[in-house]
């Protein structure tokens, strides 16, 4: 898996990304801060410009699916190619001329047309790439996983869905306040542990003496079944969501109804676009689809927001989602979850208390780290899945173990692991282990480490 | 602005420098001579400044354009103060503005001197002359950024800032790389000229400074008559790594990467390539001279085009005396200069033929009105950014040179000598016209003078912004202002919790 040509730092590789839209913006950002040579292609010279004058990569202005201009930049020494412009079937066919152009390369591909929506496995087979990302469709799984929880704020999903990281915010008067970490194990009766816990802007990774208050932002990873019951025990209200309304129409709105109405969801969409209602009428005919300006508050309260029990925006204005999740938030008990594309003022979006907040640029470009560093990473371990948490402040990695990995079969206090670093858990075939000191990782495991440090590749970088 | 960055940038650039003039402390110990000891001195006087100012990392990682033409325009100018200060203290030019003419002209690859007798120098103050084109030539920021991880926009800004050229282009992805690159093929070049020269030869010490001189385009001698004296191998040899070294570097990194089609291709070059060729033909035919051979005339042309078009200045016959048509078309060759991303200076070739290209399609819409008259250089199209960008250089270009011009004719010398001497400066060419010329000095010329082409040669080196940014009073009024706010509100804070 090693990159064939000759490098200066090792693990450092040569990425093409394709397309510099909002995504091909946060991918560059984020695999520049990974240490990458990234060249970007785009056939518009301003955003070029404005990628070159902030990041430390190589713009190139042309057509990404030309070979000339993939020549120019650089395609036979490359290992990676990112294909991420507002067309699908230009990233296929920049992917495909790539995939011949250079040798050994891997592809990905941004898709996101619903009509390819069920074929994704078998274009990505058919055209040899790696993968294929479509941000909307997990942008709407993510919502959808936050609508069957919604007392979470966020969920990230790990050892394929068997467990799950939760964040949520401790209400006044609960059961967990005022108790240390340790304690938690006695009153409750479930398995989880404790990852982070944001308070006053600062995040920790808590020892077992800490004590918890109320309004923390805590995030626990727990065995997927149990959260359900977790969150009962610990006394927060936690009933599914059974109606759903969605403002706007697109692709994304598209992909959550698809989701909720087959969980069996009562699902209603405001979309302006005649044209476009009566084509969500044909492809979910089971919704409801009105057709109406998202933003008139009379239509809103017409069409019973005071009544549904989830609420979410998804209109292409990240300002207009915002400021329909805060006059949802007048409704007492509204679940809301508020998609945001492009505005990057994360520290005003946090303070704004929204709920649950869902970017899918990050998903993307997560999605995509992770499978860089599964690449560019060597002895016997491989990351299978990669969050980050609180602004980049703290990653969750989850990690697939192999037998030559340098951790297997030595018990966990033994380990001379790094300091700001948990194991969180263990998933050995699909069931959920939290490790005490005896425990030792076998072969095969995969092994879910919450970290404040950055840029772990393998299962070795937690060692000291 | 980030005053911190910009400083700690400074700080860098002063260790550099107490490291650089080791060299000639080095060759002092050769040549047993007593100067090395006030270039020892100077060296740990500029790394003790350089580890006062870069202590501490910087925490505000904000560096944009105006902390890059900043950075850059005082780099040059603290590098050219501290450069001076071992002529001064060895007595070798012991007045300041004498001594800073002589080394901005060496940082900036211009060759003017105002020494009358070069040949009365220590071996070590020669070294450090010719030494301060090399570092020049490929600019010391570069060289900062090949050796320096840095931080996020910190290192487009400053190659941007100091790079010659209408538009930057990387080799490869990262700053850091590329400025390697370009550091190896100027080390390898510089090399392999030091090896012909001494196969033609020349002692060790005089090919090092004349490959130095050579590489960055500068063109101090170390002797006052230039390079008269030598054989016409040592001055064909020089003349084609004059050539090659204002070629625009991008073209060796292509044939580097075995695309020797592409490389072939770069329009510059073959503009660049075919104006020498004409010129020297045209000067050839006006200079002939049945007394010596057709190849030492050949020579001769050869040699001055190759000399002032790359901006060098190395003379091997006094082109001052030459009839008005050849002298002219020097001038011409002067304003012109040599490659975009090359070590020479100049108004550049790429930027010449984007504005003339740009005149011949303005021309066009008269004829045809309504048609799209888009320019191609480089076969690709030229952004209306970039072309502005060149437009407005021209004109400020034009307006430095005239206002340098009229406060130079104060002095009232010969028009000749005025109007050549700035543009020499200005294009960091060196020898002027008139009483300017290669084989005499600038030593004649007043205080007064001397600081303006001082300012010159800097503007030229640097393209012109990064030093008029210094002049912007708006610039430094606004970082006042924002000094003055910042510590109002942090009183105003601590008031609060106190």
């Amino acid at each position: 898996m090693q990159p064939k040509t000759a490098k200066k730092k090792p693990g450092s590789m040569n990425i093409i990304i394709v397309g510099c839209g909002k995504v091909g913006h946060t991918l560059t950002e984020q695999l520049v801060r990974e240490g990458h040579d990234i060249t970007v292609v785009d056939t518009n010279e301003r955003v070029i410009r404005d990628v070159t004058d902030v990041f430390d990569v190589m713009g190139i202005r042309g057509n990404g699916a030309s070979l000339t201009v993939l020549e120019d930049a650089g395609i036979r020494r490359a290992d990676l190619f990112i294909a991420v412009t507002g067309s699908d079937e230009l990233n296929l066919l920049c992917c495909t001329i790539a995939k011949k152009a250079g040798k050994g390369l891997a592809a990905i591909a941004r898709v996101r047309n619903p009509d390819y929506s069920e074929e994704l496995a078998y274009l990505r087979q058919q055209l040899g790439l790696s993968m294929i990302i479509n941000p909307e469709l997990e942008a709407a799984r993510e919502m959808a996983r936050l609508l069957s929880r919604p007392q979470a704020l966020t969920i990230s999903a790990f050892a394929k869905g068997h467990a799950e990281l939760v964040r949520f915010k401790i209400p006044a008067g609960n059961l967990l306040c005022g108790r240390t970490i340790m304690q938690l194990g006695d009153i409750l009766q479930f398995n989880f542990l404790v990852c982070a816990v944001e308070r006053e802007g600062n995040v920790s990774i808590p020892g077992g003496s800490y004590v918890l208050h109320e309004g923390d932002d805590i995030t626990i990873i727990a065995s997927s079944r149990d959260v359900h019951r977790i969150f009962e025990s610990i006394g927060m209200r936690s009933q599914a969501v059974r109606s759903c309304m969605i403002i706007g129409g697109g692709k994304s709105s598209y992909y959550l109804a698809k989701q909720l109405l087959e969980q069996r969801l009562q699902v209603k969409i405001i979309e302006s676009n005649r044209q476009r209602c009566e084509d969500l009428n044909e492809m979910l005919p089971e919704a409801t689809i009105i057709c109406g300006d998202g933003g008139d508050e009379e239509l809103l309260k017409e069409e019973g927001i005071g009544s549904v029990e989830a609420f979410v925006p998804l209109t292409g204005l990240d300002e207009e989602n915002i400021l329909l999740t805060l006059y949802a938030k007048r409704v007492p008990g509204l679940k809301t979850i508020t998609k945001i594309n492009r505005i990057t003022f994360n520290d005003v979006i946090d303070g704004l208390e929204l709920g649950s907040v869902v970017y899918p640029k990050y998903i993307t470009s997560e999605a995509i780290i992770a499978y860089v560093r599964a690449r560019q990473n060597s002895i016997g371990s491989n990351v299978e899945t990669l969050y980050h948490m609180f602004d980049n402040r703290v990653e969750a990695i989850e990690f697939h173990i192999d037998k030559d990995a340098p951790v297997v079969g030595v018990p966990l206090m033994e380990l001379k692991k790094k300091d700001n670093l948990l194991i969180a858990c263990i998933n050995r075939g699909g069931k959920i282990i939290f490790p005490r000191g005896q425990d030792a990782i076998q072969p095969g495991d995969s092994v879910i480490i919450v970290t404040t440090h950055s840029g772990f590749g393998d299962i070795s970088d937690i060692l000291n | 602005m980030n005053v911190k960055s910009i400083t700690y940038v400074l700080g860098w650039i002063l260790k550099f420098e107490g490291a650089f003039l080791l060299l000639p402390v080095l060759i002092s110990m050769i040549y047993r001579e007593i100067q090395g000891w006030a270039f020892l001195f100077v060296a740990v006087l500029c790394a003790t400044c350089g580890l006062l100012l870069t202590g501490r990392r910087p925490k505000n990682p904000a560096f944009y354009a105006k902390e890059g033409f900043v950075a850059t325009a005082l780099s040059w100018v603290v590098m050219s103060v501290f450069g001076c200060l071992p002529f001064i203290l060895t007595g070798e030019i012991p007045n300041f503005i004498d001594a800073l003419f002589e080394t901005v002209s060496g940082f900036t690859t211009t060759g003017a001197s105002i020494l009358p007798a070069v040949e009365h120098l220590s071996h070590t103050a020669l070294v450090w002359r010719s030494f301060t084109h090399w570092i020049g030539g490929m600019g010391v920021l570069v060289f900062l950024l090949a050796v320096l991880p840095m931080v996020g926009g910190t290192n487009m800004q400053l190659m941007k800032a100091e790079s010659p050229g209408p538009s930057v282009s990387k080799l490869v992805p990262r700053v850091r790389y590329t400025a390697q690159i370009l550091y190896r093929l100027y080390i390898v070049l510089t090399v392999l000229q030091f090896v012909l020269l001494l196969f033609g030869g020349m002692s060790p010490f005089e090919a090092m400074c004349t490959a130095f001189g050579t590489a960055g385009t500068g063109g101090f001698g170390i002797m006052n008559d230039s390079m008269v004296r030598y054989s016409p191998y040592i001055q064909w040899v020089t003349t084609i790594f004059m050539i090659i070294f204002g070629v625009n570097f991008n073209v060796y990194f292509l044939i580097l990467m075995g695309k020797f089609r592409q490389a072939g291709r770069c329009e510059e070059m073959r503009w660049y390539l075919g104006i020498i060729a004409v010129a020297s033909l045209l000067i050839f035919v006006n200079i002939y001279d049945a007394a010596v051979s057709a190849e030492a005339n050949l020579r001769a042309s050869v040699f001055q085009v190759a000399s002032i078009i790359t901006t060098t200045g190395f003379a091997t016959v006094n082109f001052a005396q030459w009839p008005t048509f050849s002298r002219v078309i020097l001038l011409i060759l002067m304003f012109m200069g040599a490659c975009a991303g090359s070590t020479g200076g100049g108004f550049k070739v790429s930027r010449f033929m984007i504005a003339s290209k740009a005149m011949t399609k303005y021309l066009r819409s008269f004829l045809h009105p309504r048609a799209i008259n888009k320019i191609r250089f480089e076969e690709k199209d030229v952004d209306d950014e970039t072309l502005r960008s060149v437009l407005i250089y021209f004109f400020t270009l034009i307006a430095i040179y005239v206002i340098s011009t009229l406060l130079v004719s104060l002095e009232n010398n010969d028009l000749v000598t005025t109007i050549s001497s700035t543009l020499a400066t200005l294009s960091n060419v060196g020898p002027a016209l008139g009483k300017a010329g290669p084989m005499s000095n600038f030593a004649a010329f007043s205080p007064f003078s001397k600081a303006v082409m001082i300012f010159d040669m800097l503007a030229g080196r640097l393209e012109l912004f990064p030093l008029l940014m210094l002049l912007y009073p708006p610039l430094w009024k606004e970082t006042v202002q924002e000094a003055r706010r910042r510590k109002r509100r942090r009183e105003a804070l601590s008031g609060t919790r106190g």
